[in-house]
């Protein structure tokens, strides 16, 4: 539609045009009406009178013509209304409108059918009775700051894409959406009037995710008491006959690496499912580095891994997840640099978190693969010739279990030349002041 | 008194219960073997092992039941050893208040040793 667009709500009359036309009209009525009447009519009382009737008639005439503009418009607006509202009850995603105070000011049917409500008047509620009413928390279950709500965030001027939220319906029913919010103004650059929030209900997605790591946890389980048998036997007919050792050293060999990505699938469907809480402790991020590199160097031997940059980090916790994370980025970072070299890893200390990074001088990341890289399941390198395999869940869960610990993961990667892959941990001083003490 | 060196797997997977039988026989050990909890209750009715490898997820009975039922009928006459693919055996084993654990896929070593640590050398 262009700018004129709503002329449809005014059947195509254009306000200047009309206003232009009465103009000329009654500009040109004043003009010769007076003089018509003065030919047409000698000066007297039956003059005066129908001077009078004219005037009277012509406010007739415009008032008239004004009630049939009015009506016109006003219908129009109420049609405009009909469908917009129409519109958005359509729409099958919910959607919240929130004004300038905080305050629900509309909502759509999808809404009211996502929270269970019958009644609009129920939701139009200012937010944090909302949030109560409906028992708002983040999608791990945390509670969600006041501040926090995307609707609040979106009147401050942000755009919120892909939050996750879980809502309890009225009848008690949980629901995950997808938040994504924005601000509206009514000019462009104006001040912001409301905010706009569509809800997609993704609770069927999540339930699906989580059958599926149930079911890759059953798996991955399941390959253990055969791993253990061909291991066993393998290892059992070496030692009784020297002559078949090699074959069986493969098949040894082969057997440790399944059992690893068994033990990797695994561990990413546990963590997905919430698994066992975070077992945190006070200990030297820097030292856990060392130990990381240590542990590589032996399957790593066309590279030189090098601590470049160590400084005392004191973090609080979980160790063996956080292990799971450096061994991971150390792990791609010996597996993509096929051909040897240097690989570098840093521990510096900034104000108020430590910052890990791992440097490697291998084949790089595509630049149109590196926005989906941290995507589960995704292999940049899948089908190419750097296809060096591995099941693409390791830099995801990595990047979870950085973010449980308050911290950030990313990466920086010249395709040809090699990657970076840093993450920050908060810095514990409490650990700190202990090794002062 | 057990006679010493009888050690009893406890697995629903027949390969596995070979496995372990000749492991622990070329490591000198006597075996019993019982492809559940009921059939193993059975076997120490018989006679007392000087040690129990107990897989979990079996038909049956399982390796919870067996425990639970063990327990209460002769106490802790013989030491249990948790045998499983389950991804923490530790809790497994402290769940049912074993002696010790076995994590599949393990290394021949392992097993012997474990046997060793609780029976004593063959």
């Amino acid at each position: 539609m262009t700018r004129r667009g709503n002329c449809r709500y005014t059947n195509g009359v254009k306000p200047f045009r009309i206003a232009a036309i009465y103009a000329l009209v009654a500009g040109a009525w004043i003009l010769f009406s007076d003089r018509l009447l003065a030919a047409l009519v000698p000066q007297g009382a039956m003059h005066v009178l129908l001077e009078t009737a004219k005037g009277w008639a012509f406010v007739l005439v415009t008032a008239g013509l004004l009630h049939l503009l009015i009506r016109r418009s006003a219908e129009g607006m109420r049609r405009l209304d009909a469908e917009v509202r129409a519109t958005l009850d359509s729409i099958a995603d919910a959607i919240l409108v929130v004004d300038a105070e905080g305050r629900v000011a509309n909502a759509n049917r999808a809404a009211l059918d996502l929270l269970g409500v019958s009644n609009k008047s129920e939701i139009l509620v200012p937010l944090p009775d909302f949030a109560a009413r409906f028992h708002m928390r983040r999608a791990d279950g945390s509670p969600l700051p006041p501040d926090g709500f995307a609707t609040l965030r979106a009147l401050r001027g942000e755009t919120i894409r892909g939050y996750e939220a879980v809502y309890r319906r009225t009848d008690g029913r949980d629901v995950f959406v997808a938040v994504s919010a924005a601000p509206v103004r009514v000019r462009p650059g104006g001040p912001v009037r409301l905010a706009v929030a569509v809800l997609r209900d993704v609770s069927e997605e999540r339930r699906f995710d989580e059958l599926r790591d149930e079911f890759l946890s059953t798996a991955a389980h399941e390959f253990k008491t055969p791993l253990a048998v061909i291991k066993a036997y393998a290892q059992l007919l070496r030692k009784r006959s020297d002559g078949e050792a090699p074959a069986l050293l493969v098949i040894n060999r082969q057997v440790d690496r399944l059992s690893r990505l068994v033990q990797q699938l695994l561990e990413v469907s546990r963590f997905r499912l919430g698994g066992p809480e975070m077992r945190r402790e006070r200990y030297d991020l820097a030292e856990q580095v060392a130990q990381a590199l240590e542990r590589t160097r032996d399957r790593a031997e066309g590279h030189r891994l090098l601590l470049v940059e160590r400084a005392p980090a004191p973090v609080y916790a979980d160790r063996e997840r956080i292990g799971q994370v450096l061994g991971n980025l150390i792990d791609n970072a010996v597996k993509f640099s096929p051909g040897g070299g240097d690989i570098q890893a840093a521990v510096r200390r900034l104000e108020r978190e430590v910052e890990i990074s791992i440097r490697d001088a291998g084949v790089g990341i595509p630049r149109e693969k590196q926005g989906r890289v941290f995507e589960r399941y995704y292999r940049a390198h899948a089908g190419t010739h750097e296809d060096y395999g591995g099941m693409g869940v390791g830099l995801d869960m990595s990047r979870e279990i950085v973010a449980r610990h308050g911290g950030r993961m990313w990466f920086e990667s010249e395709p040809g030349v090699g990657s970076t892959f840093s993450f920050t941990l908060p810095l514990d001083h409490e650990g700190d002041d202990a090794q002062a003490g | 008194m057990p006679r010493p060196g009888s050690v009893l797997v406890v697995e629903d997977d027949p390969d596995l219960v070979d496995l372990m039988a000749v492991i622990l026989q070329d490591a000198g050990y006597r075996v019993a073997t019982a492809t559940d909890g009921l059939e193993a209750l059975a076997r120490i009715e018989a006679e007392m092992p000087s040690l129990i490898l107990l897989d979990m997820r079996m038909p049956r009975m399982n390796g919870w039941e067996f425990a639970g039922e063990f327990r209460t009928r002769w106490d802790r006459s013989c030491p249990i050893v948790v045998v499983t693919a389950a991804e923490n055996a530790r809790l497994r084993a402290e769940e049912i208040g074993a002696d010790g654990w076995l994590e599949k896929p393990f290394e021949l070593e392992d097993v012997v040793r474990m046997v060793e640590r609780h029976v004593g050398p063959a």
